[in-house]
């Protein structure tokens, strides 16, 4: 297209009336995130490097002391083990569930339940919070009243102590962790089946692939995206999460099944700790941006292969 | 071949019918826990007759609770939250979706990368901030962490929803001299309807579900929120189950009441959502 001189002057000056109107549009959500977002996360970086305790009026700088000692925190061995396999563990099993689930949900037709029901049902969980889910698996869990051990010792077996050694107590949590983040996902996995045309089946069985080969061949890469995104969501969640997993195993035994998120709290709000709080909150920080960046480069190149 | 395939179907629907029951066996005996005494909930878990059913639980817990009190607080918190979310981030998707400039894809690239902070890493300080700004134990102070925490995941969803909408839609308006502000309300605004159910719910059950702002930033006492209600609570009453359960009903039935009446949003909401993510 052209333009005369005129109109291209025009359209300059009114692109640049436009940017102007759009700074003043972002500015409201820019101030907002800038206050409590980017000024607390400026602190936070800045307290790690000092020796705050959260109170006294003065503090030092003391360098990088505090990510030093991140390592001599009493328990530190456990806490990462708690808190990566708390993460990957809710999500290899969410993830899997929710497929299955997904797929399964996907198949329509007589003779089969009502899908909206079904759906519904499994999204249910997900609408609940951190806090009740917590408090509804710790009472499930309880040795002697808990329901898991009196349907088990109903069946015949032997009650289990699920919150008294760190194995257990890490599966246990991740296993209720799990239940909550399902129906998200499968949510999301439904909806990707859905997009799917459903012209690629066809050919594929006119071509004489079997239901097997087709779930390989069509739906696992066509769902790619749908995957990634359960993962990297999922993931993120996993080392976020706070109240959920400390409502159901109160970190016990000791502070073994206690997740990185729950020390910061507990070195801010309780140990007078802040500048070691802070520290391991960077850390924490860098965890979680290193995860979603690797995800997605990974994932994303797995998607271009097919 | 056609009995086999029905067959086939009845196994499918007997597996999936177990797994969702497996499933469901949390909800459904905490729902008709909140209808028991502790003594029958540990004696009877997964039954519920005429003769066991109580309802004494509710007026007790609504009282010790605060009940309505901390519902009031949450429902405030949330929608004032939303209205907040929904007009900064809406403004700041136009501009990043629909006018061209480096500042704004600059400040969406800045928004994304928010997104992954995780909120308890910036926990302390925001405590220490909203006592130096005065909103320490402020709805307000609950408020506005709550909008700048969920607005970078908005304006992703505004900016990515507006960018899918042709580019035919302002320029006529612009030629006639419609200002900038004028095409956004007047032409935008009214197409925005969906992606702000979606906006709402995603944003919504969170905020509504939100347990760390409201316990650090608020007084328990003074302005008790539902979900820092119910943990007290069981805190304290921790062996009395009845209690509990009936709490955990109470607190978390607005959210499924709403979920039931606007299922089809939650779910378009979630899925549509999730695929720009």
């Amino acid at each position: 297209m052209k333009h005369t001189k005129q109109t291209t002057g025009k359209r300059n000056a009114l692109g640049r009336n436009q940017v102007r109107s759009g700074m003043v549009f972002i500015l409201p959500s820019l101030i907002l995130c800038a206050i409590f977002m980017l000024y607390p996360l400026f602190e936070v970086i800045r307290y790690s490097f000092t020796d705050w305790d959260g109170i006294a009026k003065e503090y030092d700088y003391v360098g990088l002391h505090n990510y030093l000692n991140i390592f001599k925190i009493d328990g530190f061995k456990d806490m990462m083990i708690a808190t990566v396999t708390f993460a990957i563990g809710t999500t290899i099993l969410t993830v899997f569930i929710a497929f299955i689930t997904a797929l399964a949900l996907d198949k329509r037709g007589k003779g089969r339940i009502n899908r909206g029901l079904m759906r519904s049902l499994w999204f249910l969980p997900a609408l609940l919070s951190g806090v009740v889910v917590g408090i509804l698996w710790r009472v499930m869990y309880n040795y002697n009243n808990g329901v898991i051990n009196k349907i088990i010792t109903g069946l015949g077996g032997e009650a289990v102590n699920w919150l008294e050694t760190r194995v257990v107590t890490n599966i246990a949590v991740i296993v209720g962790a799990t239940w909550v983040q399902i129906g998200f996902c499968v949510i999301v996995f439904m909806a990707g089946l859905q997009s799917i045309s459903q012209e690629l089946y066809e050919a594929a069985a006119l071509d004489g692939a079997k239901p097997r080969q087709q779930l390989w061949h069509i739906t696992f890469p066509m769902m790619a995206s749908s995957i990634t995104i359960n993962v990297i969501t999922t993931t993120i969640a996993g080392f976020k999460a706070y109240e959920l997993p400390y409502n159901i195993s109160q970190g016990l035994p000791g502070k073994s099944t206690m997740l990185m998120t729950q020390r910061i709290f507990f070195f801010g709000f309780q140990d007078y700790d802040y500048g070691l709080g802070s520290a391991l909150s960077v850390m924490l920080l860098i965890i979680i941006a290193l995860i979603s960046l690797i995800q997605l480069v990974y994932l994303r190149r797995r998607e271009d292969i097919y | 071949m056609k009995a086999r395939k029905k067959l086939r179907t009845i196994i499918e629907e007997l597996i999936l019918a177990v797994c969702t029951i497996i499933m469901m066996v949390p909800i459904y005996y905490l729902v008709i826990g909140a209808f028991k005494q502790r003594t029958d909930i540990v004696k009877f878990p997964l039954t519920l007759n005429a003769q066991i059913f109580t309802l004494e639980n509710f007026p007790y817990v609504i009282k010790k609770m605060k009940y309505w009190k901390a519902l009031g607080n949450t429902v405030f918190i949330t929608l004032m939250a939303l209205l907040i979310v929904i007009i900064c981030a809406s403004l700041a998707g136009f501009a990043i979706a629909r006018i061209r400039s480096r500042i704004f894809s600059g400040y969406y690239k800045l928004l994304v990368t928010l997104m992954v902070i995780p909120f308890i890493g910036c926990l302390l300080p925001l405590t220490t901030l909203s006592s130096k700004l005065g909103l320490y134990d402020s709805i307000w102070g609950c408020i506005l962490i709550q909008a700048a925490w969920n607005m970078p995941f908005s304006v992703f969803l505004y900016a990515g929803f507006m960018g899918g909408l042709p580019r035919e839609l302002e320029e006529a308006a612009y030629i006639d001299g419609c200002s900038t502000f004028g095409v956004y309300s007047r032409i935008f605004l009214p197409l925005l309807a969906p992606v702000t159910a979606t906006c709402c719910i995603r944003q919504g059950v969170g905020i509504w579900n939100d347990y760390l702002v409201s316990r650090t930033l608020l007084n328990e006492n003074k302005n008790p929120t539902l979900m820092v209600g119910i943990n007290g609570f069981f805190g304290a009453r921790g062996s009395e189950l009845g209690y509990a359960f009936t709490g955990i009903v109470l607190v978390s039935i607005p959210m499924v009441i709403l979920f039931l009446f606007l299922q089809k949003y939650f779910i378009k909401g979630i899925a549509a959502g999730a695929v720009k993510g």
